[in-house]
């Protein structure tokens, strides 16, 4: 706003250089036909100052360039992730959409080209850090941010981050109702996430409710901010990492251990009954099937031998003397056949067989041809 | 010449206009308040942003922030009425909400944060003190920021500045009272741990035992069935056999008999003494075939 200045003091007693003989240098955010716009300016000037008369003619065609140079400082742009909100003398009167806009020169409007479009986020309990080694980025931890009380006294590790932006009908909230929108965001997430955290008990935290927490962390700090009056809409809170504290997370991590280990053993414990019992199914099965095999067994054995007996019997009936006759004497033709015998004729007096013992020594030479145990088991 | 002189005269008028414009003209910004102070007497606040006029050279113009300021207290550490120690970090944020008695009493912002920060200590202390650790912590932390924020708000009215929260961000235990916490919580773990191994053993061995005792139940039921089957199968042959033998007990007898011989002396392991007047050695010494003795021929050894 070089114009408006120079507009008091009157350099064009100098000669029709003037400020523009400096070169036009457009201020602030310059549409592109600016120059031409000074360029024919000059040219007039040109024209008009041969004359070498600096009459009314002339000063009224340069109070007209500088104002219009004026009224072109007017226009400004506003970027795609920006709203624009124009003051006049310090007084919100209107917001325009991203693009190129105009407002009032210099003391008259001023604008303000917040980035309210975009969504920011916070992070806290830790700090994304460029890592020059492996050219990413990595994390670090911020151990007195993230560690916190839990209702039941125990200590949890809470990483989070914070999604947020300025409401879309609340840029002028945002920009003029508090002095320092991030910092108060994240320090309203802070106190909203341990307020939340000293409710729950570490066990809910740590396994299933992730999603409550997020929702309350949520809500309390949109409640909050709104009653701030600070234009600012939490879009998202997330949970990045909530871990037991790093002097204990070992301990945590042998429960699991343990848990799996009871798993294991009630797993090892069902796989031996499932072998075993069916097993003893199987011995049952055998079980049962030889005793009926022993049942049929022993009914066909004696159905058969009392069916040969019958037979035997229903030749017998038919000539009952000569035929027990003849079966006597076959079988101990047939008994006598293979065994040792010796004849003792009891008629040479009552001493049977004492005057023959011992009977051994009578049979010696077949015995040892036989059988050794026989004659060394008697006395 | 002539219009050199007026254009002279134009100009300083011009140039005299601007200055009196400009001293009499001031902007008041969307974010601010004004005071407006003529030769030190404060005369009026300007709360409405826009242009506006005051008595040129005479007035002075003081402008005072109208946001909502931040105040962050330094951590420190609180003494619960349970005699348990906390370090809480506590933010206010405030707003000033009479100018001319703010630039009275604290005149600047740097100077309301230290005296604020000097007042909401120790509403702090004087509330925590009340409570029980567990109430700072779990069961009441709103309504112990809400009764904080209302007394330094009380206080902080004759500042000029209203308070609009006051929040605890971190109620933590300090570091030596962490390492008793984190022992706790490592011996709970680890009671926790050996609980779930010795289920793990106890259900393990119901399993095993169950098994065991059906595996023993199963094998006992089945020989028990097992040896009624075989029970029958004895009757039954029982049965055929009596059925069978019972029509003429005395050819059972000799046949049955005449089996028991054959099967009972075998050919190796028996000798017989025999007499030559057995029955079957009756035509031995004797053609005509006279028995001399009736008895069957006597086996032995």
């Amino acid at each position: 706003m070089p114009w408006t200045n120079q507009g008091g003091g009157g350099p064009w007693g100098s000669g029709g250089k003037g400020p523009w003989g400096s070169g036009p240098q457009a201020p602030g955010p310059t549409p592109p036909d600016l120059e031409e716009i000074l360029r024919r300016g000059q040219d007039r000037l040109r024209r008009v100052l041969p004359g070498g008369n600096l009459g009314g003619r002339g000063f009224a065609l340069i109070a007209l360039g500088v104002l219009a140079l004026w009224g072109f400082s007017g226009f400004f742009r506003v970027e795609p992730d920006e709203l624009g909100v124009v003051l006049r003398f310090g007084k919100e009167v209107r917001e325009v959409q991203p693009g190129l806009n105009y407002h009032l020169p210099f003391p008259v409007e001023t604008v303000l080209t917040p980035k309210a479009l975009r969504v920011n986020k916070i992070d806290i309990g830790m700090r994304i850090v460029d890592d020059i080694r492996r050219g990413g980025t990595t994390t670090r931890d911020v151990p007195e941010e993230s560690l916190m009380l839990t209702g039941d006294e125990n200590i949890v590790d809470v990483d989070f981050s914070v999604l947020w932006k300025v409401k879309p009908t609340g840029v002028g909230e945002f920009l003029f109702n508090i002095q320092n929108p991030e910092g108060t965001v994240k320090a309203v997430a802070e106190s909203a996430m341990r307020e939340v955290i000293g409710r729950s008990e570490i066990q809910p935290i740590l396994t299933g409710a992730r999603q409550t927490i997020e929702t309350a962390v949520q809500d309390l700090m949109q409640r909050t901010l709104d009653h701030y009056g600070a234009g600012v809409i939490v879009q998202q809170v997330q949970l990045q990492k909530v871990d037991p504290p790093a002097q204990v997370i070992d301990a945590f991590r042998d429960v699991q251990a343990a848990r799996a280990d009871l798993e294991r053993a009630v797993n090892e414990a069902q796989t031996y009954a499932n072998r075993v019992v069916p097993e003893a199914r199987g011995r049952v099965a055998q079980i049962t099937q030889a005793a009926e095999a022993y049942k049929q067994q022993t009914v066909a054995e004696a159905t058969g031998q009392t069916s040969r007996f019958l037979k035997i019997y229903e030749q017998y009936k038919k000539a009952p003397v000569v035929t027990r006759e003849r079966m006597y004497l076959e079988t101990m033709e047939r008994v006598l056949g293979g065994t040792d015998k010796i004849i003792l004729d009891s008629g040479s007096g009552g001493s049977g067989v004492v005057p023959y013992l011992p009977l051994n020594e009578l049979t010696r030479p077949q015995q040892q041809g036989r059988s050794q145990g026989s004659t060394g088991g008697r006395p | 010449m002539r219009l050199n002189f007026f254009g002279g005269i134009a100009a300083v008028v011009i140039v005299a206009a601007l200055i009196v414009a400009y001293s009499s003209l001031f902007t008041v910004y969307q974010t601010q308040q004004a005071l407006v102070i003529r030769l030190g007497q404060p005369v009026r606040v300007v709360n409405e942003p826009g242009l506006n006029l005051k008595a040129p050279f005479i007035d002075s113009v003081v402008y005072i922030d109208k946001r909502i300021l931040d105040l962050e207290a330094p951590s420190q550490e609180v003494i619960a009425s349970d005699q348990k120690r906390l370090v809480v970090d506590a933010f206010a944020r405030y707003r000033i909400n009479d100018a001319l008695r703010f630039y009275q009493t604290l005149g600047s912002i740097a100077g309301a944060n230290s005296q604020l920060s000097i007042l909401l200590n120790s509403a702090l202390r004087r509330v925590l003190g009340e409570v029980t650790f567990s109430h700072v912590v779990r069961d009441q932390r709103a309504d112990l920021m809400a009764r904080i924020r209302e007394l330094v708000d009380k206080e902080a009215t004759s500042y000029g500045v209203q308070v609009v929260d006051v929040r605890i961000r971190r109620a933590d235990l300090p570091e030596q009272n962490s390492q008793a916490v984190y022992q706790r919580m490592q011996t709970e773990r680890q009671r926790e741990a050996a609980e779930f191994r010795a289920q793990g053993a106890q259900r393990a061995q119901e399993i095993r035992s169950r098994a065991d005792r059906e595996v023993t139940v199963l094998v006992a039921e089945a020989t028990s069935k097992s040896e009624q089957i075989r029970g029958e199968g004895d009757a039954t042959r029982n049965q055929i056999f009596a059925e069978a033998f019972n029509q003429d007990p005395d050819f059972f007898a000799f046949y049955r008999s005449m089996q028991a011989y054959e099967h009972g002396l075998k050919a190796n392991d028996t000798r017989l003494l025999l007499k030559p007047d057995s029955n079957f050695f009756r035509y031995f010494t004797d053609p005509s075939g006279k028995v001399k003795d009736s008895s069957p021929p006597p086996a032995g050894r």
